[in-house]
């Protein structure tokens, strides 16, 4: 066997090899951001009960309860790209720690069995949210690493490849909400 | 849960008076053991001259009978110390727990960590100690697993897979995955690249997590059948716990998370809870040796904060 041809031949292998890793790297993001979005939903399904339960005490966080409707029958469409997904999920996480945050103030509220159950679902669907958030990251900068990076770049750039945006810590997350600008709006 | 210091009180004020007398017992264990290996000694030189030209057979000899020798003479000494001093020990704990000295967790348990990917041909163990600590089940014990290698020549040889104390309690989470954290040896051995490489190539492994903990990443790697269930369980917060658990313990540390349990083993690669008998139980550094296992060991949920209950638990 002639070397050119055995040249040839690992050249093919390397390009398959190349090309089932970023196919393999595209479906996984896929495939996880399918459970982020069925996690996210089981929290949207949540809200109206959520909100429900609390409107009829919370006369003066109006605003919040009205705003994180809206949120929700927007995540509601159907034809959301999924960077439009990532950032409603940041709207809805924090206007939902505005709503948990105000429930504090009404101590009927807090001790109402309905929002006391509520708020247990929502911790817990926020664990798991978290959990497929940085699930998704990690298959999301795999994915970018092996767009940008040399060789996989130049079949990426063939496969009109491009960079996927992550889930950002929004910064009003890692600071602790501030309760008297929360009232003042 | 009894703190360290309660533990330390416990062992020096009320275990006093039987430590004193297990010091009498020890002194005499002691001289009949230094005996004994002496007349092995002379025992040698005597027949020196006829295993000349077999001296790996003298050896061998004189390793199975002196540890014959020896366990035979502290058999009722190393007793009387798990009877009266490790038992008390554990029921000052918690007056519930359950003591058998020479019990241990079975293998199946064993097998069903997934912690270790060869089947042990010989399970051994010892001070199995199980029951509820703060309404939730706890069990551990010493193990030694060990698997059978045949050489080309047939001959076989004993080699350990694990041999240290075993932990299996309930996780606060609810999961239907299998999630196993284990020693990093390849990326610590062939650096970031290669050693990541091999990882994602384990073939006795689930899939390869990466998790988004830089120093935690160094000193574990994480295997698990779901990608998002593995972080549900190591919250940053855990992996946090696992690691500051690990560096306080001082040993290579093993743990899975297999239908809603948490299986821990650690590795100190010695039978633990044994008394020496070229050692004093009154010495503060044998004692706390003692103390520190024992406390780690019982006290691991709230190492790991995993004695709260979340929600969907409860």
């Amino acid at each position: 066997m002639s070397i050119s041809l055995v040249v040839v031949i690992i050249l093919v292998i390397i390009l398959v090899l190349m090309y089932n890793s970023l196919i393999y790297k595209k479906n996984q993001v896929e495939n996880i951001f399918g459970s982020v979005d069925t996690v996210l939903k089981k929290r949207y399904n949540l809200i109206p009960n959520l909100v429900s339960s609390v409107q009829e005490y919370m006369k003066h966080e109006k605003s919040i309860l009205e705003n994180i409707t809206q949120l929700r029958s927007k995540a509601n469409r159907t034809d959301l790209s999924d960077e439009q997904k990532i950032e409603l999920d940041a709207k809805v996480s924090s206007a939902l720690r505005s709503i948990m945050i105000a429930v504090e103030n009404y101590p009927n509220l807090k001790a109402n069995e309905n929002v006391m159950q509520l708020q247990r679902s929502l911790n817990e669907i926020e664990e798991q949210i978290s959990a497929a958030r940085r699930a998704y990251n990690q298959a999301v900068t795999d994915y970018n690493n092996a767009i940008e990076m040399f060789p996989t770049n130049l079949m990426a750039n063939a496969m009109h490849y491009h960079s996927k945006k992550v889930f950002e810590i929004q910064d009003d997350q890692r600071k602790s909400p501030n309760v008297k600008e929360l009232f003042e709006k | 849960m009894k703190s360290l210091s309660q533990l330390t009180d416990f062992y020096y004020k009320d275990l006093f008076p039987t430590l004193q007398e297990l010091e009498n017992r020890r002194q005499r264990v002691k001289f009949r053991v230094i005996l004994s290996g002496m007349v092995l000694l002379i025992v040698d030189l005597m027949v020196f001259s006829f295993f000349r030209d077999n001296l790996d057979w003298l050896l061998f000899l004189n390793i199975a009978v002196g540890s014959f020798l020896y366990k035979f003479i502290t058999h009722d000494y190393t007793q009387e110390f798990k009877e009266r001093v490790i038992e008390p020990l554990i029921h000052f704990i918690d007056r519930d727990l359950r003591y058998v000295e020479d019990m241990h967790i079975s293998e199946s348990k064993f097998i069903n960590s997934r912690l270790f990917t060869s089947t042990p041909d010989k399970i051994e163990g010892n001070d199995y100690i199980a029951g509820m600590i703060d309404g939730v089940k706890i069990e551990l014990s010493d193990m030694h697993a060990q698997k059978r290698d045949k050489d080309s020549k047939g001959r076989s040889s004993w080699r350990t897979i694990f041999r240290g104390l075993f932990i299996i309690t309930e996780f606060n989470k609810n999961f239907s995955g299998k999630t196993v954290v284990l020693p990093d040896s390849a990326q610590n051995s062939f650096g970031d690249l290669i050693g990541n490489w091999l990882q994602s190539h384990n073939i006795n492994r689930d899939e390869l997590i990466k998790m988004d903990d830089p120093e935690f990443e160094r000193e574990f790697v994480v295997y698990g059948s779901d990608q998002i269930e593995a972080r549900y369980i190591l919250s940053h917060s855990l992996m946090k716990r696992l690691l500051s658990f690990k560096r306080k313990s001082g040993h290579k540390v093993y743990v899975s998370f297999v239908y809603n349990n948490v299986y821990i083993a650690i590795e100190y690669g010695k039978d633990l809870f044994e008394p020496s008998v070229f050692n004093t139980l009154l010495d503060y550094k044998v004692a706390m040796d003692y103390l520190q296992t024992l406390h780690l060991a019982v006290s691991i949920r709230q190492e790991l904060n995993i004695d709260q209950k979340i929600w969907s638990r409860v």
